[in-house]
């Protein structure tokens, strides 16, 4: 019996070039509304004197948390942590009542007022489940993102980190996140 | 496909048939007509579609994921050569491009007085016998050159320019005078060819200007993003701390217009201190010790002064060229000129590259590869009878006849000099946003009897002409095969995905339509079948197969040394990489890199630069609702020294007066950007009530520019203006964030 299986993300900040293919192409795949997106790249404040500036592009999404505020906050059960750590919403529980949005320390969900519901990334479930990449690591120029299953140590991503000074956001909130930056 | 066919008009398209005056071949020719060339797609197709993007010059090949007749999702093809298996955001929201409801949809017959926005919609028919009947009248009146045509590269393009050689018209004007010509002129003047630039594998580059990581070239933007990661070094001078400044180990500001400076100045300190190729240069090129003896006067420290670089700076570049060499290179870049000097400019990276010893190595410069095609055998059309307007041949002798010069162009057609020109037929361009002076594009407008846009949306020019006619987009056409050049070639089939959607044709179609009401249809008697047929006759793989694969690549990847082979002849005068143009000399300009200083800035002025953003392509995709959700903002960017001394406030509204025209822009206040300019992305500001998402956002930086051009190539120079900067005391309070989510994205730190 293999162990199960846990999804998570690497994020190369060095290698992000602030194109936003990412975002549209998550759009795409998850029919996203316009206006709301359920990946994001923060651009630093520039810092530095001139001429020695500097500026940081991060790209942000929903943390996959191992200890999710929002699944603990949800009043139906919607959202729930799949087997393989990825943190879902079963749509028919949502009721969109938004208490997610207020727990979740990223910032990473948004409401569907189409569907009535709240929504995030899901790691491209649709396509992982099929072999493929998640749409926003696909597309991207920089191949910025690394994912994978955090429970091989063969697997590129855990070799990656193993490899790397890496570091979570907020982990003084307690949710553990999955997602890990690499620190230049 | 859905023709209006009268009995009338099937007569006249039997009678022009002339080829051969044997039924068959009229029946033919009148099938080619009565269905689309290429099998169609079912209404309710369903399955994934290898293809190339449409939406920039880059053609990167993706998979489109069409479901019951909707494309879903445009996805990468991973092991494509040329974009490596990326979509950027435009290709990404080309679903957006193709299901805008702005589009063009009809043929659309002007009304109203041009610009005012009233049209009627009309058949194809009615349209194109509109069109025909004009032309031919004013071809009657004034000959074929009075019509000028004017395009942007494009799969179809060649089936536009067709038209004009048949219709006799010698006046055809493309993009390359608005974009590369100057690179492109400057390259080829001195290794004959245009070489690419191996990225992926040199430890050093100097990027002057070049803003490759947003504005995207495959496979440039993906192997420099790989070689920086790598630990290769990277200098951008630019005056603006772009995206590709921020990624690099060094950005040195730069006095814009003065970057000729620094490169004399590099080639001063290379063969100074004996560090270029002696072997090399020995061997392949022509013109050293007339090189060496010109560039004497052009020491590091004057370049300091004249570039506003600190001296140190550019010796320590330098050295750090010299140690890595030969796997340093000078990157060319190829956007629009800058200067009026700017060929001179090019000819000199041209030179750093020549004597470092990179070229045709792996991690320097080579030249491009390109995988042949077959040819369709045609009917050629005749010679046109008249000269040129521009009179190319002897303003610009070095320059590409065919693509004609933009700017002096106009000048001619305003003068009428020597002939007026009568009416515009306008495809896949937009030339009030993307030629220089926009007042003199509308006077020369209004010289014309008839303007005919053939576009997919319409832009500012579509709006002010005519007549409107829809394309169908790249996702719903098949287009002729393309060789794309580069160190790993491909051949690029773009093939639809979906039916042209309401009444919108390819461009073959609207062309064979038009010449056969204007009785040439013998020079369009082909389809696009027989036409991928011929041209894939010379590939290893069949078009069934092709189709499949959406591309072709040999299995060679990168190939080095070919031009250094004993007894390779270099396609230049001496047969060697020329240092010293003969050429150059010959037409009497400067053999060698003559350092011009930019004119001085009038006190209270500021040199305007414009910007591009990796989100849209010039000014195309800003009524693209996805992009424009993202993308940057129209701003006027202004170092804080500029600000102080204007008391201008963030955010504050302000006014840009230039002579030639002025537009009102809020400011955005940053270290980004020199002291001594002002920025303001190009793209902006559109005109056209058409548009209903890009209609009137921003500025457009063509109001702001004048007729400046380079000298040897006619190529547009856009930094040659100053504008003045008028506070107007009024905070920016449009919501430019939207709601919540959309603040994320924010608006004034691109840089573009």
């Amino acid at each position: 019996m293999s162990q199960e299986k846990k999804y998570g993300m690497l994020i190369e900040q060095s290698r992000c070039i602030n194109c936003k293919a990412c975002m549209i192409a998550c759009q795409a795949e998850n029919n996203v509304p316009l206006h709301k997106h359920r990946n994001w790249i923060d651009e630093s404040e520039v810092r530095g004197t001139y001429p020695n500036l500097g500026i940081d592009f991060t790209p942000n999404q929903c943390n996959h948390c191992d200890n999710p505020h929002c699944e603990r906050v949800c009043p139906t059960g919607a959202t729930f942590v799949n087997d393989d750590g990825i943190v879902l919403i079963d749509y028919n529980k949502c009721i969109g009542c938004r208490f997610c949005m207020m727990a979740c320390p990223y910032d990473a969900r948004y409401v569907d007022k189409e569907r009535g519901i709240v929504d995030k990334c899901t790691y491209c479930t649709q396509r992982i489940y099929q072999g493929r990449e998640p749409a926003c690591l696909e597309t991207c120029p920089g191949k910025v993102r690394t994912f994978g299953d955090l429970n091989d140590p063969k697997s590129e991503i855990s070799l990656k980190i193993a490899t790397h000074r890496t570091e979570v956001k907020y982990p003084e909130t307690g949710t553990k996140p999955r997602i890990y930056y690499i620190i230049d | 496909m859905k023709y209006e066919f009268g009995r009338r008009s099937f007569m006249k398209l039997g009678s022009c048939s002339v080829v051969g005056a044997i039924i068959g071949s009229q029946f033919k020719f009148a099938s080619a007509f009565a269905e689309t060339d290429i099998k169609d797609l079912p209404d309710n197709f369903s399955g994934d579609i290898r293809t190339h993007c449409g939406l920039c010059v880059n053609k990167c090949g993706m998979i489109a994921r069409v479901n019951n007749g909707v494309i879903r999702k445009l996805d990468p093809i991973a092991d494509h050569p040329k974009s490596k298996g990326m979509l950027c955001a435009k290709g990404n929201a080309g679903i957006q491009t193709v299901y805008d409801p702005d589009r063009l949809k009809y043929p659309m017959i002007r009304v109203g007085k041009r610009g005012e926005g009233k049209w009627r919609r009309a058949t194809w028919d009615e349209a194109l016998t509109y069109i025909a009947d004009k032309l031919t009248e004013i071809k009657e009146k004034h000959g074929p050159e009075a019509v000028l045509f004017s395009s942007t590269e494009g799969f179809q393009e060649e089936y536009f320019l067709r038209l004009a050689e048949a219709f006799g018209s010698p006046n055809t004007v493309r993009h390359p005078t608005l974009c590369l010509a100057s690179v492109n002129n400057a390259m080829f003047n001195t290794f004959g060819t245009v070489p690419h630039f191996d990225l992926k594998h040199a430890d050093y580059v100097i990027f002057a200007g070049s803003n490759r990581l947003e504005s995207l070239l495959t496979p440039d933007t993906v192997d420099m993003i790989e070689g920086k990661a790598s630990g290769h070094y990277h200098v951008v001078l630019d005056p603006r701390f772009t995206v590709t400044a921020s990624k690099a180990n060094l950005w040195v500001p730069i006095k814009p217009g003065t970057d000729l400076a620094f490169a004399l100045a590099l080639i001063h300190m290379m063969i100074k201190e004996n560090k270029y190729d002696k072997v090399f240069v020995e061997k392949y090129t022509h013109g050293f010790d007339k090189l060496a003896e010109h560039v004497k006067q052009y020491t590091p420290e004057w370049a300091a002064y004249e570039t506003g670089i600190p001296v140190e700076t550019i010796y320590k570049v330098g050295k750090d060229f010299m140690s890595s060499l030969p796997r340093s290179v000078f990157y060319s870049g190829r956007r629009g000129s800058w200067t009026e000097n700017d060929t001179q400019f090019r000819r000199a990276i041209a030179i750093v590259n020549a004597i470092s010893g990179a070229w045709d190595r792996e991690g320097g410069v080579a030249p491009a590869r390109k995988i042949g095609l077959g040819e369709m055998l045609i009917f050629p059309p005749d010679e046109p009878e008249a000269e040129r307007i521009d009179n190319v041949k002897n303003e610009f002798p070095l320059a590409n006849r065919r693509d004609g010069v933009y700017m002096t162009l106009r000048e001619h057609a305003l003068k009428e000099d020597p002939y007026p020109l009568k009416a515009w037929m306008i495809y896949k361009q937009n030339p009030l946003q993307s030629v220089p002076n926009s007042q003199k594009t509308y006077e020369m407008m209004k010289k014309m009897e008839l303007i005919v846009s053939i576009d997919i949306i319409p832009n500012d020019t579509a709006w002010e002409s005519d007549v409107m006619l829809p394309e169908a987009t790249y996702l719903e056409r098949t287009d002729p095969l393309h060789s794309l050049g580069g160190l790993e070639p491909a051949v690029a089939l773009r093939q639809k995905v979906i039916e042209p959607m309401y009444e919108t044709r390819p461009n073959l179609e609207i062309m064979k339509h038009l010449a056969s009401k204007l009785d040439l249809g013998e020079y369009f008697d082909f389809t696009i079948e027989e036409w991928l047929e011929a041209q894939v006759e010379e590939l290893p793989i069949d078009l069934d197969e092709l189709k499949r694969r959406g591309f072709y690549a040999d299995d060679k990847g990168k190939v080095f040394g070919k031009t250094l082979k004993e007894g390779y002849r270099f396609r230049t005068k001496t047969g060697k990489i020329e240092l010293f143009s003969e050429r150059y000399a010959e037409k009497g300009y400067d053999p060698l890199p003559i350092y011009k200083r930019p004119k001085n800035i009038p006190s209270g002025s500021y040199i305007l630069l414009t910007a591009r953003c990796a989100n849209y392509t010039h000014s195309s995709l800003q009524n693209n609702e996805w992009l424009m959700a993202v993308g940057m903002h129209a701003m006027a960017h202004v170092n804080p020294i500029a600000a102080e001394k204007h008391g201008i406030v963030q955010g504050e509204i302000v006014i840009l007066r230039s002579p030639y025209g002025e537009v009102e822009l809020p400011v955005y206040i940053t270290d980004r950007v020199h002291a001594d300019v002002i920025c303001m992305p190009h793209g902006f500001g559109h005109t056209s009530k058409g548009l209903s998402i890009a209609y009137n956002k921003g500025a457009r930086g063509s109001d702001l520019l004048g007729s400046y051009y380079d000298k040897i190539t006619g190529n547009a120079a856009m930094h040659e203006d100053f504008v003045q900067i008028i506070p107007k005391r009024t905070l920016h309070t449009e919501d430019v964030q939207g709601d919540r989510r959309k603040s994320r994205v924010k608006s004034g730190g691109i840089t573009g």
